[in-house]
């Protein structure tokens, strides 16, 4: 038992660890502009080949621009320029959001496909097995959606590692990865064990294995880190995969986790207290709502489901209250919002921003759940999730103010590279 | 509450009005006695009578400009008056609702819907003798959703699953008996040119001409046997040498722009199978109809159809949202649409796979064909959001909003009665927490008829909704969590929003009383 406790807590200073104060990019206001002169006295080696002046630029990294022009040098942000009036015949929006990044877009292996051979398979990868010539990624890029994170399926208890790809370019893994094995993947609730049964007469599938009950899923959960933490005590006892789950025990790594009623929101969170998982993530955590205590104490980071009409969501048909995602805001709980993939008007992860915003969060929060803050949990803010200088171009043109349901995404930037009209 | 439904007009009308007359002239403290004195007793519990003063800082009208720090009186259901606060006399005696906060609405209207009714369509192809009455559930949950969300009128319609569907009937979300919603009773018939399960289009059309030409020609047979008959007792008659008893008259001419069968007035219309009556009462043009269409091939031959058969005056397309590529024949037919709720057409190259999206509305628009929109949802994607998007996607402000106002009203006959706030018009009206297209505005009050029929601060399933609050029943769950922030939201949510009239902190008995008076499915 110490063994593991003391490793819990050499665990690492994380953002999640120190109970949803996330560290925040500093947004030093007087420096822009020198960030600006900086960024254009590189121009001569990489050449501005795009400027797009907005009415309004959030940069989900500090105060709204009110007004400025945005310069875009090869794939990259190369100056951030408040004030201005746009040039005469140059691209001119109302409003310019960073491209949204997506933790649960749940596209992840073409259909869903399920490793059979076991329940514990950390060594499995989401890029291995992912279709980049769906026709759900154009879609997702088209709806402002420029990152996501691939996961495999959630039918597994522990699924593998995911991966963070842009939605666009080149459709090959190389060109579109950002982050190879970002975070490893688990589940808790009726999917992890769903359709598997136990042997009776002769096995005939796959799914003649355990578990086949909840208590069943925490009991492999479990078992799944003592083993691991006796592998990293033994040689003798490491098994396949033993360093990638190693890796989240030590905080490496984020684990995210289904879990969406109540109870597996308990479960996931007794398993973080009992093994120390220092960044834990749950995923489709419809009924966070009703732990809010508990779950602020356990410093877990939170992917909210889409919002339902009726409140009852897919997954396990846990009751999302509307105003979720204002409640965790103030109990400085580190939140992301999903649209499970959806690209549709009303689905889409932008609506979702607005779903939360009539619920009471506030605006800035509504941007920060669609793109810094999921970028941080999935260890890519250095690269994408807000608009600063150096950061990838990935931005999102919108009609007028960005998550209202009377404005529209009017254009996509990934990569530099203007990809819808 | 009836103040609009077809037979009880005219007969409550002139004593109503003669009612606030007395009622202003000798100072006689209720409505009640007058009506009394009158033999003029209110049916429901909402007298009718009652007069309402509704105040807004800003009044969206839907007729002309909108007036800032407004005022609405409603007296028997209808507005009597409309204007700035300085302008209009309020009924001294009257109940004052809103305040500056709110911004006043007219009531929303779906087109077009078969959300409310237990199944949505009959097993049979032609099936005119059906009436949605007896289908409508006044207690479905997506009546108390339309209360919730500011729909205030309804049209109820048969699935698109059939041939020749029964009566439809316009309702308000208000009542416990379907007799209570109904504003227009027996209204419209649903038609569909698309395939109905286990029918290929062939068929669909086969049998729809069938049901029609069918009975064509069975009028046709027998006006034959009537004049056969006819000469028959001629003959009788003359060989009997007495004068012919003359039973011409019970039957009536065919009239309509459509086909006619000539001497059907020799026919008793009580001859004629009550079945297909309704068929023969369309063709005349005495019905409504709403023409479904699947698929862009089917809006030709929906139209055609609807010429030959005289059904062009009064019909109006339901279209699929594919529908778009046929808005050049729509614009010619003259005919106004309903539209889907899906708004955005994607269609997939078969060969290179690559999608082409159609802001659906958006043709109409620039056609100037009119339409409706429809809701996506009975609550958070509803007519407000549908028209929302629809500013999102440029077209002009009052454009989306007369598509769920005006436009619906006009293409069901009630432009004179509802659509806008006027004066003489239905007094529907929403109180809304701000504009009725914003994200963060909620449905405050809705009133319809100059009754309030909803009241957020007493929703308890919005409150769980929005709150996670937990209705009466299901608060054991909680038993472990004393102090959940969640509830503590709840109180400062209240108090936020104080602009309410009633009383910030609601008790927890008061709200469950107030539930009584909305039809619940759910315990």
């Amino acid at each position: 038992m110490n063994t593991f406790l003391s490793l819990g807590a050499i665990a690492l200073v994380s953002p999640f660890a120190t109970g949803g104060d996330i560290p925040q990019i500093v947004w030093d206001a007087p420096a822009e502009t020198a960030k600006a002169v900086e960024a254009s006295a590189t121009v001569e080696t990489v050449p501005i080949k795009l400027e797009i002046f907005a009415d309004a630029i959030y940069t989900a990294a500090g105060e709204m621009i009110d007004g400025g022009t945005i310069a875009i040098a090869g794939s990259t942000i190369a100056a951030l320029t408040p004030g201005g009036k746009g040039s005469e015949g140059g691209l001119h929006v109302a409003a310019i959001t960073p491209g949204f990044v997506e933790l649960s877009p749940r596209i992840n292996l073409a259909d869903l496909s399920v490793e059979e051979s076991g329940e514990i398979m950390p060594t499995m990868r989401a890029n291995l097995g992912v279709d980049l010539y769906d026709k759900r990624w154009e879609r997702l890029l088209n709806s402002g959606t420029t990152t996501v994170l691939i996961s495999p399926a959630a039918e597994d208890i522990v699924g593998g590692l995911t991966s963070v790809l842009k939605t666009g370019g080149e459709p090959t893994v190389e060109a579109r990865e950002i982050l190879a094995d970002a975070t490893l993947a688990g589940s808790f609730g009726s999917h992890a064990s769903r359709g598997n049964h136990a042997v009776y007469g002769r096995p005939t599938d796959h799914f003649v294995r355990r578990p086949t009950t909840r208590m069943g899923t925490e009991w492999s959960h479990r078992k799944a880190f003592y083993d691991t933490l006796a592998a990293m005590g033994s040689v003798e006892r490491q098994f396949e995969g033993w360093d990638i789950m190693g890796s989240v025990l030590k905080g490496e790594r984020a684990y995210i986790v289904q879990a969406s009623a109540t109870q597996d929101i308990r479960t996931a969170i007794y398993l973080k207290e009992e093994f120390g998982i220092p960044n834990m993530v749950v995923d489709a955590a419809a009924e966070v709502w009703r732990e809010p205590g508990l779950v602020a104490r356990s410093g877990m980071a939170v992917i909210l489901p889409p919002f339902a009409a009726q409140g009852r969501t897919a997954i396990d048909n846990g009751f999302l209250a509307w105003n979720t995602a204002k409640l965790l805001g103030e109990l400085g709980v580190p939140f992301a919002l999903s649209s499970h993939g959806s690209a549709s008007l009303n689905g889409r992860l932008s609506m979702q921003a607005g779903y939360a915003i009539r619920g009471g969060l506030p605006f800035e929060q509504a941007l920060a759940a669609v793109t810094i803050t999921p970028a941080r949990l999935a260890g890519v803010d250095s690269r994408v999730g807000s608009i600063e200088v150096g950061k990838d171009a990935d931005l999102v043109l919108w009609s007028g103010k960005p998550f209202a349901a009377t404005s529209r995404v009017v254009g996509v930037i990934l990569n530099g590279e203007l990809v819808t009209k | 509450m009836k103040a609009l439904s077809n037979r009880t007009r005219t007969t409550t009308s002139l004593p109503a009005r003669t009612m606030t007359l007395l009622r202003n002239w000798t100072l006689v403290p209720g409505a009640i006695a007058a009506s009394i004195l009158l033999g003029n007793l209110p049916t429901a519990s909402a007298a009718t009578g009652d007069a309402l003063v509704i105040e807004a800082g800003r009044i969206i009208t839907q007729a002309g400009d909108d007036i800032i720090d407004g005022v609405i009186v409603i007296q028997d259901g209808r507005i009597t008056a409309i204007g700035a606060a300085a302008d209009v006399e309020k009924p001294w005696d009257a109940p004052v609702m809103g305040g500056p906060d709110f911004t006043a609405f007219p009531g929303f209207i779906e087109a077009h819907t078969n959300s409310g009714m237990d199944r949505a369509n009959e097993n049979l192809d032609v099936t005119p003798f059906l009436n949605v009455r007896d289908s409508i559930d006044p207690v479905n949950f997506f009546f108390e959703d339309c209360k919730r969300w500011g729909i205030t009128t309804l049209n109820v319609q048969q699935g698109n699953n059939t041939v020749v569907a029964g009566n439809g009937r316009i309702v308000k979300p208000v009542g416990v008996t379907v007799e209570e919603m109904t504003i227009r009773p027996d209204f419209g018939y649903k038609i569909s040119l698309a395939p109905k399960s286990g029918k290929s289009r062939a068929t669909q059309r086969q049998t729809l001409n069938r049901a029609f030409d069918g009975l064509r020609s069975d009028l046709e047979d027998k006006v034959a046997a009537a004049k056969q008959g006819e000469a028959f007792a001629q003959r009788e008659a003359l060989g009997q040498g007495r004068e012919r008893d003359a039973d011409a008259g019970e039957g009536r001419a065919m009239t309509g722009e459509g086909w006619k069968v000539e001497g059907l007035e020799m026919v008793k219309r009580s001859d004629i199978d009550a079945k297909v009556l309704p068929i023969l009462e369309m063709v005349e043009g005495r019905h409504r109809t709403f023409i479904y269409c699947g698929a862009p091939m089917d809006v030709q031959p929906a139209i055609d159809f609807a010429t030959a058969n005289g059904l062009l005056a009064k019909a109006t397309l339901v279209l699929d949202d594919s529908c778009w590529k046929a808005a050049d024949a729509i614009k010619a037919s003259g005919l106004s649409v309903v539209l889907d709720s899906n708004m955005v057409h994607i269609e997939v190259d078969p060969i290179t796979e690559e999608e082409t999206e159609t802001f659906v509305p958006g043709v109409f628009s620039e056609k100037g064909i009119p339409f409706a929109l429809s809701s996506a949802n009975p609550s958070t994607n509803s007519l407000w959001f549908q028209a929302a998007l629809c500013v999102g996607y440029g077209m002009e402000r009052s454009d989306a909003l007369a598509a769920v106002t005006m436009t619906p009203a006009s293409l069901l006959g009630l432009g004179d009665t509802l659509g806008s706030l006027e004066v003489g018009k239905a007094g529907n009206v929403l109180l809304l927490s701000g504009d009725p297209l914003d994200m963060t505005s909620w449905v405050e009050f809705t009133i319809v008829d100059g009754v309030k029929i909803y009241d957020r601060s007493k929703d308890v399933r919005n409150r769980h909704l929005l709150y996670g609050v937990e209705p009466r029943g299901a608060t054991a769950i909680k038993s472990d969590a004393p102090e959940t922030p969640s509830e503590v939201e709840v109180d400062g949510e209240v108090e936020d929003g104080d602009k309410v009239e009633v009383d910030g902190e609601v008790p927890e008995e008061e709200v469950t009383e107030d539930v009584v008076e909305e039809p619940t499915t759910k315990d």
